[in-house]
């Protein structure tokens, strides 16, 4: 499993381009990737999240840039990089005719383990992915089954990092929450790069987020930090008395990007320029006679990040 | 060449385990059984005709393991090779086109040993049901004509054998680099018309692969026709486009 020092990251992707005809799929992406971290790499479909993956499992060439994993270039060192991930592509093909079990047998061959080692390693993995003792056929499955086959496939080599792309996006609800479980339950034993569109997924399961858009990664951070960050911009008060006078007031204002009643008496402001905020809405509360119950800084979802990053429109 | 016995290993249970156990070899071994027994009822099937057709006389010398041998390699050359070549259009596309490849090639297997692996379950399979077949083919010829010399019929399938194997290289080298079936099979069918064609010209015949695909019945019909230079060509051949194939899947985007 990972370890978990903070010293060469577990992915470092420094100006990464790639073009396909006349589309600039990834446009100089720059991001790293602590190791022991479940990081989201979130993004709209068509950003480039399966572009970058492909690139660095080696399924792609970049055309600019480079790409590491634990310190490797992934377009020189081949096999060996291959040895240390673990992969899901979203949607991956199994052989039809194989089982559960003799897919894992086969993966960790490919891996070099064989033995007792593999015996307990196939039997864990089962288990993880729910599926010992069945002994269906894989073209049997459904969806959701061959989603926890992919991850338990994915972990065969214990690898340092495993790479997810878009694991749970064609699940229903049952099946997401039973993938989900899966990468939870991996938190701390090694790297999860978990490539997404889906932004409740990202907020239950990551510590770390990227957004991608149209080829760049528009930001980079924990996700506390994150919501920290765009949280401080919002303002979240709450006054003695009902005033929609306030409200007109601060929408018209210089330093308001928006309002929003929260209750009878509350108002939730989105401000550009927290500062002048700070000195304007006491003043202005004041200045109409009405006391002043709650002034604090707002929670934001991830959601609100994600779509003031990347525009309303995706 | 990591993972090369693991996925050869997945090749050979593939084929037993689906539909590739029984295209192939059910195709030579119906003409292994029926071409002997075609051969031997032939003289009678037309007699059928000329009793039903008074006035018309027929004559038909008895027919010999050496026409049953013939229909064989008859067969071999034109349906079981044409067979052959659209079953292996889809040998190494078909991996990506599923989706496997890409589960498979992000484990540590070069691509290299990936088409390699896949190029030596289709010989394996390719040489065995062309034995099995002959070794039919000359029983049930033994049966009717009560005589089958084995070594004209040996040395004719093994001049068919090295045909078959030169086309087993030259789809691997079409589907490692054309992604539909269809597309790599007309692409091998076109090499199978040209070869015809250059048949026709004296010089390719002795010394290109095109000698090979006439040497079988010529063989059998007791002429002497010129082998060294058509199988040196043909191995070459067939060599070329495997690491041809090798060369061109490597360098291609899953």
């Amino acid at each position: 499993m990972a370890e978990t020092t903070t010293g060469t990251p577990a992915i470092e992707i420094v100006g990464l381009t790639k073009v396909y005809g006349k589309t600039r799929a990834l446009d100089g992406v720059d991001l790293e990737v602590p190791q022991g971290s479940v990081f989201g790499f979130l993004g709209p479909n068509g950003a480039g999240k399966t572009t970058t993956l492909r690139i660095l499992t080696g399924l792609a060439t970049p055309d600019q840039g480079t790409a590491r994993i634990l310190g490797r270039d992934v377009t020189d060192v081949d096999n060996d990089v291959r040895s240390d991930i673990g992969f899901l592509p979203d949607v991956p093909g199994f052989y039809p005719w194989m089982t559960a079990e003799e897919f894992l047998r086969f993966s960790g061959g490919l891996f070099g383990i064989a033995g007792e080692a593999l015996d307990a390693r196939v039997k864990a993995l089962l288990e993880l992915a729910g599926l010992t003792g069945v002994k269906q056929k894989v073209g049997g499955y459904s969806r959701g089954m061959k989603q926890r086959l992919g991850v338990a496939q994915a972990l065969i080599n214990s690898p340092k990092i495993l790479m997810l792309d878009e694991p749970t996006s064609a699940l229903d609800p049952i099946g997401r929450k039973e993938v989900l479980d899966m990468i939870t339950a991996l938190a701390g034993r090694t790297t999860v790069f978990f490539s997404t569109h889906i932004l409740s997924d990202v907020e239950r399961v990551c510590d770390t987020v990227a957004i991608l858009h149209k080829g760049t990664v528009v930001t980079q951070a924990p996700i506390n930090e994150l919501k920290e960050r765009y949280g401080s911009q919002k303002l979240v008060l709450e006054v003695t008395a009902q005033s929609n006078e306030l409200a007109s007031l601060f929408s018209a204002a210089s330093w308001c990007a928006g309002v929003e009643h929260t209750n009878g008496r509350g108002l939730t402001l989105t401000v550009s320029d927290i500062e002048a905020a700070r000195v304007a809405v006491p003043a202005e509360v004041a200045a109409r006679g009405l006391g002043l119950i709650r002034l604090e800084a707002g929670e934001v979802s991830l959601e609100e990040v994600f779509v003031d990053l990347v525009g309303g429109g995706q | 060449m990591g993972g090369f016995k693991t996925f050869l290993r997945k090749e050979f249970r593939e084929i037993f385990k689906t539909w590739r156990i029984w295209v192939l070899p059910g195709i030579v071994l119906f003409f292994a059984i029926s071409g002997p027994v075609l051969t031997a009822f032939t003289p009678e099937l037309l007699k059928t005709v000329t009793t039903e057709q008074p006035g018309v006389i027929i004559q038909i010398p008895d027919p010999t393991f050496l026409e049953a041998y013939a229909e064989w390699i008859g067969n071999l050359s034109q349906i079981v090779l044409f067979a052959a070549i659209i079953i292996f259009g889809g040998m190494v596309s078909g991996e990506k086109k599923s989706g496997t490849a890409m589960l498979v090639l992000t484990k540590p297997i070069t691509r290299t040993a990936f088409v390699l692996a896949k190029f030596v379950s289709n010989l394996v399979l390719l040489v065995c049901t062309v034995a099995v077949g002959t070794a039919v083919t000359w029983g049930v010829t033994l049966a009717m004509f009560g005589e089958a010399p084995a070594e004209k019929l040996l040395v004719s399938t093994g001049l068919f054998l090295i045909l078959a194997i030169l086309f087993l290289g030259v789809m691997t080298l079409f589907s490692s680099l054309v992604d539909s079936q269809a597309g790599s099979a007309g692409l091998g069918i076109l090499i199978l018309v040209v070869l015809s064609l250059l048949g026709l010209w004296g010089p390719a015949l002795e010394y290109s692969p095109a000698g090979i695909m006439s040497a079988s019945s010529s063989y059998l019909m007791g002429k002497d026709p010129s082998l060294l230079w058509p199988s040196v060509t043909s191995v070459v051949v067939t060599l070329l486009a495997l690491a041809g194939g090798a060369f061109v899947f490597s360098r291609r985007e899953l």
